[in-house]
């Protein structure tokens, strides 16, 4: 372990808000990519039965 | 022989089409004109600033002002459905899309051009820097034209196009930009603008070589 | 005229890749790929960001930001890979007429657009406190710059035709009309950097000690992971949304 505490990890050398703000908008990015897969797969799913249906 | 003729012909229809509709040349002018004028009331009038962000200015305004007329391309002809003898026609289409495009950037990099030093007049820029800019500006609009002719060809079977119009060709149109503007920087520094121009030339017929193929490919595409 | 995939078969008939040039062969294939891209992905990220947090150590002259470049430089790399791979799979679908070859480019795209958006953002952040500002107009962020508005066009373009069969080929031909301009863009604008700047900074630049470039490797390779998991997953929606009258989706579906 290289960091003293917890709360020097997070404050990275004060330069946290950089750090992230990096990976914060790298997850932020990921998640909106997997709902917006998610619900693309559920779309297509729903218009296959219809068109089963229909 | 039969290719020249029709190539010609092609040509020779835009030209008159242009002197018949004027607006289709006036409208970019008058554009080109009102967003060179409006930069300095958000700038303020010093000359020495105007100086600096004039050429910017002037060869962006030329830019987006020949962005209007890519319409013009194919749009309207899908509409009346002349594109179809331009499709049918046993000649090559990439020759006939390039008569095409000769007639309507002479129609429009022209007046452009000319109108370049004049506003030129509005940003305190020396008149040795405003000829080089009427020159850059009349290598980059048949670029662009070239670049557009790719995208509007593309868009005739598309949904929204003059946004879309401008999303795609304006990018690309980064290298003229940069080796025209370029050219006026340097010469407004005192310096040969010599490599500047040469690499404009050289996008310029870059384009040339391959838009027209690219823009019959995309017809082909779009109307299949 | 395009060929149809019919014909397209026969041409190439005893060839075994081929059978996975049709959505139904590739569709478990890419089920397949994604679940072990998953796996490598989870796997990797957390190996690499373990090893870039609480292994490697402070860089001498950055500080601790520097520890963004565990992702800011994948992210970059892959916008450029993501993009390439877009090509050529364009190039494939125009020369052979394969539908899956158009569906394998749009899979691509939305991720190689958000992994610029990425590589532009950390590199903002990153930049402040290195270089004092968060953007310059370096070579490689205007590169990066414009490659999104590339991805950004090709998206547009594909979503603006009603006719799928035409936004593929439209859309196709665009990104080879992108991809022959990137290395013209790239230099034109590195030389417009050297007139405007002098020499710019390089992020990067200096060397980095073993044990970072380990972690940022391992990072590189969690993302390739990444994005290959994302667009086979992507792939799949596609062929189900496109095929959905074929026999074999509907029975899926059904189970």
């Amino acid at each position: 372990m290289i960091w003293e505490s917890w709360s020097a990890f997070w404050s990275m050398g004060g330069r946290g808000f950089f750090v992230w703000g990096s990976y914060g908008a790298l997850l932020i990015a990921v998640i909106a990519e997997l709902i917006a897969l998610k619900r693309a797969r559920n779309r297509a799913l729903a218009s296959a039965e219809d068109s089963h249906d229909a | 022989m039969s290719l020249r003729i029709a190539a010609q012909a092609v040509f020779r229809r835009e030209i008159t089409l242009f002197a018949r509709r004027k607006s289709d040349w006036a409208n970019p002018l008058m554009f080109f004109l009102i967003v060179t004028s409006i930069f300095p009331f958000a700038v303020g009038s010093e000359s020495e600033r105007l100086r600096l962000i004039g050429i910017g200015v002037l060869f962006v305004g030329a830019l987006l002002a020949a962005m209007l007329a890519l319409p013009r391309l194919f749009d309207e002809d899908a509409k009346d459905g002349s594109l179809e003898h331009l499709l049918t026609s046993p000649e090559p289409l990439a020759v006939l899309i390039l008569a095409r495009v000769a007639a309507i950037s002479l129609a429009l990099a022209l007046p452009l051009a000319l109108a370049t030093p004049a506003f030129a007049l509005f940003y305190a820029l020396p008149s040795e820097v405003a000829g080089i800019l009427a020159l850059t500006v009349v290598l980059a609009v048949p670029t662009l034209i070239l670049i557009g002719a790719i995208a509007s060809a593309l868009l005739v079977a598309a949904r929204g196009g003059a946004i879309l119009t401008a999303v795609l060709v304006l990018p690309l149109t980064i290298p003229t930009l940069i080796f025209g503007a370029g050219a006026a920087l340097k010469v407004l520094s005192g310096e040969s603008p010599a490599a500047e121009l040469a690499l404009q030339v050289a996008y310029f017929l870059f384009a040339l070589a391959l838009c027209p193929l690219a823009a019959a490919a995309a017809l082909r595409i779009s109307t299949d | 005229m395009p060929r149809t995939e019919q014909q397209s078969n026969d041409r190439f008939n005893g060839k075994w890749f081929w059978r996975y040039a049709s959505p139904a062969a590739f569709y478990p294939v890419a089920g397949t790929i994604e679940k072990l891209c998953w796996f490598l992905a989870i796997s990797l990220t957390i190996i690499g960001l373990y090893i870039g947090f609480f292994r490697a150590p402070t860089d001498a002259t950055q500080g601790e930001v520097y520890r963004v470049i565990y992702i800011h430089v994948p992210a970059a790399w892959m916008a450029m890979v993501i993009y390439l791979a877009m090509a050529f799979w364009c190039a494939i679908g125009l020369a052979f007429g394969t539908r899956l070859s158009f569906m394998m480019s749009h899979a691509l795209a939305p991720t190689g657009a958000i992994m610029a958006a990425i590589s532009l953002w950390t590199g903002a952040l990153w930049g402040r406190p290195t270089w004092g500002t968060y953007w310059v107009w370096d070579a490689r962020l205007t590169s990066t710059l414009i490659l999104f508005f590339l991805y950004v066009g090709y998206i547009a373009l594909a979503a603006a035709f009603d006719d799928k069969k035409k936004g593929d080929r439209a859309s196709a031909l665009i990104a080879l009309v992108g991809a022959v301009n990137v290395p013209i863009i790239y230099f034109s604008v590195q030389w417009w950097n050297t007139l405007h700047q002098g020499a710019s900074v390089r992020p990067g630049g200096s060397s980095m000690a073993t044990i970072m470039l380990t972690a940022m490797m391992i990072m590189a390779f969690a993302f390739w992971a990444y994005c290959i998991a994302v667009a086979m997953n992507r792939l799949r929606t596609q062929i189900i949304e496109r095929e959905r009258s074929a026999a074999w989706i509907q029975s899926s579906v059904r189970k």
